[in-house]
């Protein structure tokens, strides 16, 4: 099969699944069926059942990923519209996604530590809350494993998709500032896709807590690190 | 069509934005990545007026509310390494849920606290 055949199939297929999940997501509206989930556990699915290695799948992948640049870019226009909200609410953000910054950084030290794993994985599980290459830069500074931290950003996104529901019950967060701040601070831009899907208030406060939580987590983190380590 | 039009016309403009925060993170060694960047530029473009919200307004509403599809080729890289979830590495998954879950709980509880704290002192 040409290559334009394989790029065209997986990013029609990848469309459609995603369409499906949005139809799944609105029939049940339970957090377990958050578009991202379904739709990625439609397209693994589909991968295995037709043994379609990943590296094919990617030749048309890559054109989504390619576009996801422009995606986050658009995050502006949010932010844009609720300006004059969002600095009246400045300092609980502020506040909260620096808090968020060091619960992370700590208890993912203290916690793969205690476990017993040796440095250089726990060094890449450390900056896991925030987006990939943010996090990778802040691995490698401490001396991680770059490809280990990218999964484990990914499992803190697609995780804290997966759990948001039950913790925000658990700590009775039921505020947009507090769930933007919450999703955006623990699961970066996946986090923050969902709370889009919610409103795009609650979205605009996920993407400041993610852009902030991407800065206070590279500084402190190479400070922390030495003092807990 | 003249929807469609707009739309590409949107998301082409984001594009060139998107480049551009890419080229000054290349430039200036910055560690932010190029897309945060380039939102940082759009938000000050839009605040200064220099671009006006309908060049990009219908582009940006649509992919913000369907931000989840430019994820899944990403999150489907994750069978690439299901091996990681056999043995002690699914010790690892365990350790960053929890660790996610007091983040997310923790951050998002304390904001509102401030936030509620800060409703009723107005009233």
């Amino acid at each position: 099969m040409s290559e334009f055949l394989i790029a065209s199939l997986a990013i029609c297929g990848t469309f459609a699944i995603y369409h499906i999940a949005l139809w799944v997501h609105r029939t049940w509206n339970h957090s377990l069926t958050a578009p991202v989930l379904v739709a990625t556990t439609l397209v693994i699915v589909v991968l295995i059942t037709f043994r379609i290695p990943y590296e094919t799948y990617m030749v048309g992948g890559k054109w989504i990923n390619e576009l996801l640049g422009p995606a986050v870019v658009a995050l502006a226009y949010p932010l844009y519209r609720y300006k004059d909200t969002l600095k009246k609410v400045a300092a609980p953000i502020v506040a909260g996604t620096l808090l968020g910054g060091i619960i992370g950084i700590s208890t993912g030290l203290l916690l793969a530590q205690w476990a017993g794993f040796e440095a250089t994985i726990v060094y890449s599980l450390t900056p896991k809350s925030v987006t990939t290459p943010v996090a990778m830069a802040v691995t490698e500074s401490i001396g991680g494993v770059m490809p280990l931290a990218a999964i484990f950003v990914m499992i803190a996104g697609i995780g804290g998709v997966l759990m948001h529901h039950y913790v925000f019950r658990l700590f009775q967060v039921d505020h947009y500032l507090g769930r933007g701040v919450g999703m955006g601070s623990a699961s970066h831009a996946i986090g923050t896709a969902t709370s889009m899907e919610v409103n795009q208030l609650e979205g605009a406060v996920s993407t400041i807590s993610m852009v902030m939580s991407a800065l206070v987590v590279s500084i402190i983190a190479p400070s922390l690190v030495q003092l807990m380590m | 069509m003249e929807k469609v039009g707009k739309m590409i016309m949107h998301i082409g403009l984001l594009y060139i934005i998107f480049q551009f925060g890419n080229w000054i993170q290349r430039t200036l060694h910055l560690f932010i990545p190029g897309s945060v960047i380039g939102m940082i530029v759009l938000f000050l473009l839009l605040s200064t007026k220099l671009v006006r919200v309908s060049w990009i307004e219908e582009g940006a509403n649509y992919i913000v509310a369907n931000l989840a599809f430019f994820f899944i080729p990403v999150t489907v890289g994750i069978i690439e390494y299901y091996d990681l979830f056999l043995g002690k590495g699914s010790l690892l998954i365990l350790i960053v849920l929890v660790s996610t879950m007091l983040v997310m709980g923790g951050s998002g509880f304390f904001s509102q606290w401030l936030m509620r704290r800060k409703e009723w002192k107005h009233e």
